[in-house]
């Protein structure tokens, strides 16, 4: 369905001319996120300021168009698709940091401030944004405030929502508002807490104040090597139940480990079963004492082959494998499915089994490469797209492993979101009243269901996810 | 307090079936109904219009599940603070709440309130680790948000909704958190140094969990870690060794007529000194919050209007109803009081929950 003309050229008369992009070759570009599923925009909007943002929803109120916002296009799990057409609202022009409180360690960003970027500026004053996903590169702290995205140093510190401070947002009737902000116990209900999430479905948002934190003066990190993933998994949750909580403890499997050898030369035993990286920071007594007790318990778990980072290149070295691990994986098949389901952390030696088992079953290889300490997995499930049969595979292999997180009293998704590829699954988890209540919010806050819809909650319009025939165009363009 | 006629039911139920179908029955004839916790925050909030129907939750009063290696625990809503605490020290774990007025606070009634302790400073309030919660809804329904693992972005994050909603939207019935190992090493240290050494303990590289400024000059650090780590840190700062024990006292503080003062924390030493001289307070510094044990309405007026002016609040946690009825529980309402009200709407249309407690 494309857009009328005379409502292009009213979203034209509020960001300009150029800001408006309605070509049918020019949208492809805007087709898809980092997920496989794709669906095209009827028009792409790039607002710079929130008064345009706000005039721009008015517009889609109006005329009973969806409209998507969206960041840098790097959410896995399908959130900023226009799955019915409309409007992506495509906030990265919006991208100054507004400001940066060094004393009161705070910073006022707009939504297409990259998130690596803002760690960067507030380096500055020896701060630092705590949630760091492995796209922090590229993607945008509007879109980790929609997701609630997470990190490796979340274990520690917190995803998203417990930094977010505040947001100015954008409702469905075009309405402007701040929620929370830099007071704690705000009269009210919590709406910025609630709406750190909720996936651009029920506001879109354009200025967001984050708590940051001191660079902490001492980081060591430390590499260790196990036979297999169940010595590894044991070992983190020895680790903890010392009473440590490192800031982060990421764990890659024995395939994962190989791809990243060859790329990064990181130096991980590729012999080994699992690698875990393990951090710890603060002052240096304590990353002493702390990695000490780290050692001897991993020590009394199998664990060898254990290096510690002297240098802050080693450190860079050994966390550039961890978060370039997903584009080493390109070296054993093109393509990668991956989902990110969460399980109780002693679960994890059983769901890494099963997980293991349905690989082999579907004849795909599966690399682990995942934040064991919060018993979030990412198992990457291998594959080139060339081969059209495959998909059902992929697919298929997916939805088992997902299954098997929730048969574990898993949930379906750690940080990535829910978005249009598991919003089938939902009712997996939740009851018919769970969904009711979640969706008397929606109804609440964007009566006319046109933010973003057909995400999160179950579309009766789609019967079942379906990976196959979604990922022509990638086929046919020969993406990879 | 609320007005407690003599018709009014007090129901108990002990399970949450039984207590999901009181609070449909009185929703359906339109009763009012008033969740009651431990009565430790009872105090908090505008007057109730009318009870009809008291809904205690202290017959849910059960541990559903602690898992010490997932470090997640699932209790029902009556079941109190303390016993949460016993049942997670048996594992070496705890829950960072400390709240005023304690002990007897129900976790129900802590998330309804949102009330936090010193500890807040490290680990932020109950918000920051509620993983999971159940609410009973007034058309009978009982739904759940959220889940049992420690990070978690399935469907919207209505913990975040209910938490602080004072009972309006539903009743909660159950909560599950994220626990903590308790510190290796836990040190309290205190000082008569007033604001300068405040500044100086808030600025360390190790800067504590907890640090508490009392009106009298009394400052009071509290740091977990590494023993060495500890040590070096409480013993560079050159304070007094204080025992532990002083925390639990400091939680049971509960002025007859008491307020709560939040402010970015950068302006709450300022609205502090312009409370009248000779105030009881204490507070949070490196948190934005204050604690202040009022004598008139005149002076709560004149505090407002600085915490508000410094973009914060003064809400009341206590006060004789007359006071209440004068100055209001809550001060300013928010810009977006319009947009609680849709949810408000949403959740309890015929506002049978609480009504006049909170902001509707």
């Amino acid at each position: 369905m494309a857009l009328d003309m005379s409502i292009v050229d009213e979203l034209r008369r509020i960001v300009g001319r150029d800001h408006v992009v309605a070509n049918a070759d020019d949208l492809r570009i805007f087709e898809r996120d980092a997920s496989i599923e794709g669906a095209m925009p009827d028009a792409v909007v790039l607002p710079s300021t929130t008064q345009q943002v706000a005039a721009v929803m008015k517009v889609a109120a109006k005329h009973a168009v969806p409209i998507v916002p969206r960041g840098a296009g790097t959410g896995l799990s399908g959130g900023a698709v226009t799955i019915r057409g409309g409007i992506a609202l495509q906030m990265t022009r919006m991208r100054r940091i507004l400001e940066i409180d060094a004393v009161a360690q705070t910073a006022l960003v707009e939504p297409g401030v990259v998130n690596q970027e803002l760690s960067i500026a507030a380096a500055a004053h020896r701060l630092f944004y705590a949630p760091d996903p492995s796209s922090q590169k590229a993607c945008t702290i509007g879109g980790n405030a929609a997701e609630n995205s997470g990190g490796p140093h979340c274990l520690y510190y917190g995803v998203t929502t417990n930094h977010v401070l505040g947001m100015e947002i954008v409702l469905a009737d075009g309405g402007v508002h701040w929620v929370s902000g830099d007071t704690p116990d705000r009269v009210g209900l919590d709406l910025c807490g609630m709406l750190v999430g909720s996936e651009g479905t029920l506001c879109a948002i354009t200025k967001i104040k984050v708590r940051l934190l001191r660079i902490p003066p001492s980081i060591a990190t430390l590499m260790a090597a196990f036979p297999t993933i169940e010595a590894a998994s044991q070992a983190v949750s020895a680790v903890i139940g010392r009473g440590i909580v490192p800031a982060a403890l990421e764990m890659m499997d024995q395939v994962t480990v190989g791809a990243v050898e060859a790329h990064y030369r990181a130096g991980y035993p590729t012999d080994a079963g699992a690698v875990l990286l393990v951090e710890v920071d603060g002052i240096p007594e304590s990353t002493r004492e702390l990695m000490s007790a780290i050692r001897d318990v991993l020590g009394a778990n199998h664990g060898y082959a254990m290096r510690e980072a002297q240098t802050q290149a080693e450190r860079e070295l050994l966390w550039a494998g961890r978060k370039g691990a997903i584009g080493a994986l390109g070296r054993i098949k093109p393509n990668y499915y991956l989902h990110d389901g969460v399980v109780p952390r002693s679960r994890l030696p059983q769901v890494l089994s099963a997980v293991g088992e349905i690989g082999e079953h579907y004849k795909l290889p599966v690399a682990n490469v995942f934040h064991a300490g919060d018993g979030n997995l990412h198992p990457n499930i291998l594959f080139d797209l060339r081969d059209k049969e495959v998909l059902h595979q992929v697919e298929g292999a997916g939805e088992e492993m997902l299954r098997a997180v929730i048969e574990m009293g898993g949930a379906l998704s750690g940080e990535h979101g829910i978005g249009l590829e598991k919003s089938a699954f939902m009712p997996w988890i939740f009851s018919a009243d769970d969904l009711q209540a979640m969706q008397r919010v929606k109804s609440a806050l964007d009566p006319g269901g046109m933010l973003n819809p057909g995400k999160i909650f179950p579309d009766p319009q789609r019967a079942k996810v379906r990976l196959a025939g979604r990922t022509g165009f990638a086929v046919e363009a020969k993406w990879w | 307090m609320s007005s407690r006629g003599p018709l009014v039911a007090v129901e108990k139920p002990r399970t949450e079936d039984e207590l999901a179908r009181v609070l449909c029955e009185a929703a359906e004839v339109r009763k009012v109904v008033v969740p009651v916790g431990g009565r430790r925050a009872s105090g908090m909030g505008g007057l109730v219009e009318r009870c009809d129907v008291e809904l205690h939750t202290s017959g849910l009063d059960r541990v559903i599940e602690h898992s010490p290696a997932d470090m997640v625990v699932s209790v029902e809503a009556g079941i109190t603070l303390e016993a949460v605490q016993a049942e997670l020290a048996r594992s070496g774990q705890f829950l960072p709440i400390d709240p005023f007025n304690s002990p007897g606070h129900t976790i129900g009634g802590l998330l309804a309130v949102g009330w936090s302790g010193p500890l807040r400073l490290r680990f932020g309030s109950a918000r920051d680790f509620l993983i999971g919660i159940r609410v009973a809804l007034p058309d009978g329904r009982v739904a759940s948000a959220g889940g049992r693992v420690v990070k978690n972005v399935s469907g919207y994050d209505l913990m975040k909704l209910h938490y602080g909603a004072m009972g309006t939207l539903g009743v909660i019935v159950a909560a599950s958190f994220k626990v903590f190992p308790k510190p290796l090493h836990d040190v309290t240290v205190e000082s008569r140094g007033g604001w300068p050494e405040v500044d100086r303990a808030l600025d360390l590289a190790l800067p504590p969990v907890a640090l508490e400024m009392f009106s009298d000059g009394r400052v009071l650090a509290r740091f977990f870690g590494s023993p060495d780590a500890v040590k070096a840190t409480a013993a560079g700062l050159g304070w007094d060794e204080a025992d532990g024990s002083i925390w639990d006292k400091h939680a049971e503080s509960a002025p007859a007529r008491w307020a709560r003062i939040a402010a970015p924390p950068e302006r709450l030493r300022g609205i502090l000194e312009s409370l009248p001289s000779k105030s009881t307070w204490w507070a949070s510094p490196g948190a934005g919050i204050a604690h202040w044990s009022f004598e008139n309405t005149k002076d709560l007026v004149a505090a407002r209007s600085a915490a508000e002016a410094a973009g914060g609040s003064l809400v009341l946690l206590a006060a004789p109803d007359d006071v209440k009825t004068q100055v209001g529980a809550w001060g300013t309402a928010p810009e977006t009081l319009e947009v609680m009200r849709r949810l408000k709407d949403a959740f309890d249309p015929d506002n049978v929950l609480n009504p006049g407690r909170f902001l509707f």
